[in-house]
């Protein structure tokens, strides 16, 4: 079933683009990351399914009602800020139940229950000890725990986190990221989660809808979407280092370093492709050797294999060796609209 | 009486006096703390220049205050009396400051002038609060430039308004009434309190807004809830400024207002105290003190928030 229906979405500042047809579905429970370089209108559309920016176009369903024209309040979302947005001036008790003393005025509870609620989101995220600080007293990750209880305080429809993990730093990210999804399951919450980072997409999205100029790219699982890239901008989006593009005749195709490797690592030789590799430089990564060099026939065009350290190849500088790629890891483009074609269609000399 | 004679006819060397006793103690205190090593003789020593340097400057600001609360009580051949205007030679009198509030509307000034300033500050914050957040929030195109009118507006001086402003002030039935000023008065305290004020709202993040929108509340809501108690030190400097804006006010106040028990403190105490070219010193100067002291505390009491507001309207404005 699904909570959030959008449907041409548009929003035109001026002459920007920034959101252009957006249509999209996010499904009750699930979490869904929405990835994209900065300026692509993830962030517009999510303020749009806020109610903090009015559409120019198109309209969206909550739930099933049409909230295109309401504000804020009336929607049944809650949204944790990038900047936590946390009120400075009250402490954490009354931060988390600020949400509460307005649905107090409506659907009449008492003190009692408020502070129940409160104290039990409170104990779910482990800050249960800091109710009589003030936001000023915690660390970042507290901050955004605090952030977290208070979107989610009121079993709201949708949660809309804006990339909320970007303010901590690498470690406690990496924790975090862990925590918010195993909180995310254990409430079974619908939550729309936007990002630039495609490791924090890859890693909590059930489905991702990677973005770019305003248009959805391509929504898909996360192995979806690296293993069978719509079109050249997800291919080389995802992934780092990104995908190699070599250019054809009337195509362009591409592999990942990954799956670039030495030929004699390659159990069949028939189902793959092989070149002329020139090694330029080779960086030494730990777990793997990230190699720049180039492909016979394709010398100005850089080209990046990234081989396992346990990989016993030597591979010198100046060198010349046979690399291959697998078939199926070859993804072929059209020249001019740069969406995905099939081998055949690329007309790929070496099927 | 016996004691104040004293403190007055002493007055230099006591303060002298009160001076050197809380150096002394201070260096007593620190001595004893800290053990009379030379290197602790020594640093009292380095530090006094410094010392010395904010008396000075102490001095220098205290001064004016000093001397009007001297002169408050001499009598008229003491202070007239050629060198040395500043020891007493006869006996100190209350006669003067018994003058400035039996035989003048000395309270009559004060009740105008807090009657004023309060409904003034009152109404400038009515109005200043709402635009200055249209200015800092909701502008358009039109916003900013709408904004530096208006501050145009407050640029306007008064001598050039008061005969216009006098001519609605006795088509609406005001004048000789401190009503007139309660009127007049916004029309510079607006302008300049929207200024102030804008610049603490635009410091105000407006993702904070945004969560209270998403929270569950309106606008004006939000508004209340949020902004208002974070924008708290600009809303006190406000009203700080409003208020002494309207007790040094003089020329509507001169204007509007013939009837003495009507007028307010800066028209009223010039008025009253000075007759063609004979100046009542002692009342006159009795007179600023004891309005310049709660004012004066004010100010220090908000200084921070104050020196913020104008801060903040330099670098964000």
């Amino acid at each position: 079933m699904s909570v959030v229906q959008i449907s041409g979405l548009k929003k035109y500042f001026d002459a920007v683009h920034a959101v252009d047809g957006v249509d999209l579905s996010i499904q009750q429970g699930e979490f869904l990351v929405i990835l994209g370089p900065s300026g692509c209108g993830k962030t517009t559309l999510m303020r749009m399914i806020a109610g903090l920016e009015k559409p120019t176009a198109g309209s969206i369903h909550i739930d099933g009602a049409d909230v295109t024209e309401l504000p804020p309040r009336k929607r049944g979302v809650s949204m944790v800020f990038q900047s936590y947005a946390l009120y400075p001036h009250m402490n954490v008790y009354n931060n988390i139940a600020f949400p509460l003393k307005a649905q107090r005025r409506e659907k009449k509870f008492d003190k009692a229950t408020m502070r129940g609620k409160v104290e039990n989101i409170a104990k779910l995220l482990e800050i249960d000890e800091l109710l009589d600080r003030r936001p000023r007293q915690l660390s970042g990750g507290q901050r955004q725990r605090v952030a977290i209880a208070r979107a989610m305080v009121t079993q709201p429809a949708v949660l809309l986190l804006d990339e909320p993990l970007s303010n901590l730093d690498a470690k406690l990210r990496a924790n975090a990221r862990d925590e918010l999804k195993d909180f995310q399951r254990s409430s079974n919450i619908t939550a729309v989660f936007v990002t630039h980072d495609q490791i924090e997409a890859m890693g909590l999205g059930d489905r991702i809808v990677v973005m770019e100029k305003g248009k959805i790219q391509q929504i898909g699982t996360p192995q979806r979407i690296y293993d069978d890239p719509a079109n050249e901008f997800v291919a080389t989006f995802l992934g780092s280092p990104s995908m190699n593009i070599l250019r054809a005749q009337g195509h362009r195709f591409g592999f990942r370093p990954e799956h670039f490797l030495p030929k004699t690592l390659h159990d069949n030789p028939a189902n793959s492709v092989s070149f002329h590799y020139f090694v330029k430089r080779v960086e030494y990564l730990g777990s793997d050797r990230l190699v720049y060099g180039y492909v016979g026939g394709h010398e100005n065009e850089l080209t990046l294999a990234k081989v396992p350290s346990n990989v016993r190849v030597s591979l010198d500088i100046e060198g010349e060796y046979e690399f291959a790629v697998h078939h199926d890891n070859i993804k072929y483009f059209d020249e001019a609209s740069g969406e995905r074609v099939e081998a055949q269609v690329a007309g790929a000399a070496w099927r | 009486m016996n004691a104040l004679g004293f403190v007055l006819t002493n007055f230099w060397a006591l303060l002298v006096l009160a001076f050197l006793g809380l150096v002394g103690m201070r260096i007593v205190w620190r001595l004893r703390k800290y053990g009379a090593t030379r290197r602790e003789l020594r640093h009292v020593l380095r530090r006094s220049p410094f010392y010395f340097v904010v008396l000075v400057f102490c001095f220098f600001a205290a001064a004016p205050f000093l001397i009007m609360f001297l002169h408050t009580f001499k009598t008229d051949g003491d202070l007239y009396r050629r060198p040395q205007p500043f020891v007493y030679r006869q006996e100190p009198t209350l006669e003067h400051l018994d003058a400035l509030f039996n035989n003048t509307a000395y309270l009559d000034f004060i009740r105008n002038s807090v009657l004023v300033g309060v409904a003034v500050v009152i109404i400038t914050l009515l109005l200043s609060l709402p635009a200055a957040y249209a200015l800092a929030r909701l502008t358009g195109r039109w916003g900013e430039r709408a904004g530096i009118l208006m501050f145009l507006v407050y640029l306007v001086p008064p001598t050039l308004l008061f005969i216009p402003m006098f001519r609605i002030v006795v088509l609406l039935g005001l004048k000789d009434s401190p009503l007139s000023l309660i009127v007049v008065y916004p029309s510079f305290t607006v302008p300049f309190s929207m200024w102030l004020l804008q610049g603490f709202f635009k410091a105000v993040p407006p993702e904070l807004e945004e969560a209270a929108l998403v929270d569950g509340y309106n606008r004006v809501e939000a508004f209340l809830r949020v902004v208002l108690p974070l924008s708290l030190p600009g809303i006190i400097s406000t009203v700080v400024f409003t208020f002494t804006l309207t007790l040094h006010e003089f020329i509507y106040g001169l204007v509007f207002i013939a009837d003495t028990s009507q007028r307010t403190l800066s028209v009223g105490v010039p008025t009253e105290l000075i007759l063609g070219d004979v100046y009542f010193w002692q009342p006159l100067l009795a007179a600023a003190l004891i309005i310049a002291i709660p004012v004066g505390l004010a100010y220090n009491l908000f200084l921070d928030s104050l020196v913020q507001g104008f801060t903040m309207g330099a670098v964000k404005g």
